[in-house]
């Protein structure tokens, strides 16, 4: 009851003129990069970082989410009009509203989408209120083994999960990350560490320069490297919009499975909108009695999908928030912005700013009212947005990448950092290499580094308590379960005990 | 080139700087006249981290002579138009700006990159004056706009 009325009087608290035109602005914005193939929910809101600077830090927390929310419910438009997911989170959109778009019900296809996505949010935004503070006032009995593991965990599961092909690729990607958080000053005794004789990298190299040259620099080059610099061919075949109440009712229980299972993709370090899209649709296929109807434009298809990618943003900001391990890529950059403008995500937020996860929740309130506002009411407009072409569109996201790089600490050295880390994300992201957990790496890499040598200290280096203390040895053993999993002669010695087992009941 | 191939020289350079890494570690000052425990020394993680490298690149390296992967790398993409992206990014980046006022040196990338990609290459006189014009607004806009946001509203000093 305490979680509703402050959650009610944090609402109230941001319904004021100045909130509602941030809200306004920075929903639509992010609804026109989610919708811009080549733009990303994490290259906008690292981008959108640089830019909130100079606001308050409500209303910057307030802008990013909602360019969160927006840029991922925007991927479904040019994913049911194009048959390009605007984000990797649109892919599981495309197979059901293209079809249905092909079929002269893009308008239709559209409204749904936007029903999904509210019912996402909202039912992640119950299960974020929910779990986040009994989750953060358990993590206040972590110590340093206890966030050693769990940096560990974040790493290994954000790399196993994210890897296209080899989850190798995937440790690699989060190991680099870490290797990049070990140059500069150290936390404990302040030693400067790998600065290769270069003053510029006695402060480390900054998180913001490397996640805008990651996702933004390397997305340029992807996009120009790809496609041939013109994509718009999208043609207005909007038809009713405004979902039927009949269709909604229908697919109630998909919704409601949908978002809990984007929830929970959501809370798992690294996973991201994409997997909770695909997770929800096929789980819906499994329990479908139009299972026939999915990849032909079937509306319990495309709810399933939109409902699971919009559930995974407030599921992502459960551990964002309370632990400081990001749920996805775009948390990850959240968590960025939260240090820059003041606040502290971890498990002290619910003793320092016991209100913070209800704002938060009142903040997706919002901007989901926003985007059903605009999903509804801008359906034609949205269409022409996917007609700018990537010569008009990439110059600018490119000086946006320099000048919101430069604008944190004034360096020229920054956008050197930046430039570099396109290149090389550019390179890796065509070798197949998450980039995800090179994130997860950079802002992992002090707390692990930190825990471990203090839980050394501690214990005067002896490493029991690591494997011993009740909640280090549940890490450890996920840890150890989730690699072993996936070591093939392993898994073959499981599948063969499993068969024999059953041959021996049978 | 096939990604067995990408993956057995990335696993070479990742063992290379697994290895740096680690000697890097061990290396590094242990703090001894701080009278610092042994078990916190700086070079700590990083030794972890190199060794944990040169395995995982071992694991690629073997990965890789299995041919698990044959997809080919960076072949679906055009090399005229990377190059000209990266070219004009890079000049931008880390030659104009610093070098000329944030303003202008923003405007002629603008401009330069869209009437590059911009260009009809079988189009008339008419479309290519068009796509210059286009550039040049576009190039305008950005410039002006950046400048004065950044400047004006979030008081940073622009190079």
């Amino acid at each position: 009851m305490n979680a509703i009325a402050s959650l009610g009087s944090e609402l109230l608290s941001l319904l004021t003129p100045t909130m509602i035109f941030h809200a306004a602005w920075s929903t639509l914005l992010g609804i026109v990069i989610g919708s811009l193939p080549g733009l990303t929910a994490t290259m906008g809101v690292a981008l959108m970082t640089t830019l909130t600077y100079s606001l308050d830090s409500t209303t910057a927390i307030l802008v990013l989410l909602c360019m969160y929310v927006g840029a991922i419910y925007g991927g479904s438009r040019s994913a049911i009009l194009l048959n390009i997911p605007g984000t990797p989170a649109s892919a599981a959109t495309s197979l059901d509203g293209y079809p249905l778009a092909q079929q002269g019900r893009a308008g239709y296809a559209m409204g749904l989408a936007t029903a999904g996505s509210m019912v996402g949010t909202l039912v992640g935004i119950v299960l974020l209120v929910m779990i986040a503070p009994p989750l953060a006032e358990a993590a206040l009995n972590f110590g340093s083994f206890e966030f050693f593991w769990l940096a560990v965990f974040g790493v290994v599961i954000s790399g196993q999960l994210t890897a296209d092909t080899t989850p190798v690729k995937g440790y690699i990607a989060g190991i680099l990350g870490l290797m990049v958080a070990m140059v500069g000053s150290e936390g404990i005794h302040a030693h400067i560490r790998f600065n290769m004789g270069f003053s510029d990298l006695n402060g480390g190299i900054g998180l913001i320069p490397a996640m805008v040259g990651a996702f933004g620099f390397a997305e340029v080059l992807n996009a120009m490297w790809g496609r041939a610099g013109v994509l718009a061919t999208a043609k207005d075949k909007s038809d009713r919009i405004i979902p039927k109440l009949a269709d909604l009712w229908r697919y109630k229980v998909t919704s409601i499975r949908s978002g809990i299972i984007g929830t929970l993709v959501g809370i798992v370090p690294g996973v991201g909108e994409d997997i909770g899209a695909w997770a929800s649709y096929v789980a819906a296929r499994r329990t479908s009695k139009e299972a026939d109807r999915y990849g032909k434009g079937s509306y319990e298809g495309l709810t399933a999908a939109e409902t699971g990618n919009s559930a995974v943003v407030p599921g992502s900001l459960i551990p964002a928030i309370t632990l400081a391990v990001p749920g996805s890529a775009s948390s990850a950059v959240l968590i960025a912005a939260l240090f820059i403008h003041g606040i502290r995500p971890g498990p002290l937020i619910m003793i320092e700013q016991p209100q913070f996860i209800s704002s938060v929740a009142a903040m997706l309130i919002l901007a989901t009212l926003f985007m059903g506002f605009y999903g509804l009411t801008l359906t034609r407009a949205f269409v022409q947005v996917l007609r700018v072409p990537y010569a008009h569109l990439m110059p600018v996201v490119f000086v946006l990448c320099v000048i919101g790089t430069y604008a944190l600490s004034q360096r020229i050295f920054d956008i050197w950092v930046m430039v570099g880390f396109g290149l090389v994300g550019f390179l890796l992201r065509q070798m197949k290499y998450p980039m995800a957990p090179l994130v997860l790496g950079i802002i992992l890499g002090d707390l692990l580094d930190k825990s471990l040598r203090r839980g050394l200290t501690l214990s005067d280096g002896d490493l029991t308590p690591f494997f011993t203390r009740p909640v280090s040895a549940a890490f450890v053993l996920l840890i150890a379960v989730s690699i072993l999993a996936n070591i093939g002669f392993v898994r073959r010695r499981i599948s063969q005990l499993l068969a024999r087992r059953n041959r021996r009941d049978a | 080139m096939q990604m067995t191939m990408a993956d057995r020289l990335m696993a070479g350079v990742l063992g290379a700087l697994g290895l740096a890494m680690a000697v890097g570690g061990f290396r590094m000052d242990r703090l001894e006249f701080r009278q610092i425990h042994p078990a916190s020394i700086p070079g700590l993680v990083p030794m972890i981290l190199g060794g944990l490298m040169v395995i995982c690149a071992v694991l690629l390296w073997r990965e890789a002579s299995r041919g698990a992967d044959r997809d080919p790398v960076l072949a679906d993409g055009s090399w005229l138009r990377l190059g000209l992206t990266a070219g004009t990014c890079l000049v931008y980046a880390l030659i104009l700006v610093g070098w000329l006022p944030f303003l202008w040196s923003t405007g002629i990338f603008v401009f330069a990159f869209a009437a590059i990609f911009g260009w009809p290459e079988n189009g008339d006189r008419g479309a290519r004056v068009k796509a210059v014009v286009g550039a040049a607004i576009l190039a305008a806009c950005t410039a002006f706009g950046t400048s004065i946001l950044f400047s004006e509203v979030f008081l940073v000093r622009l190079p």
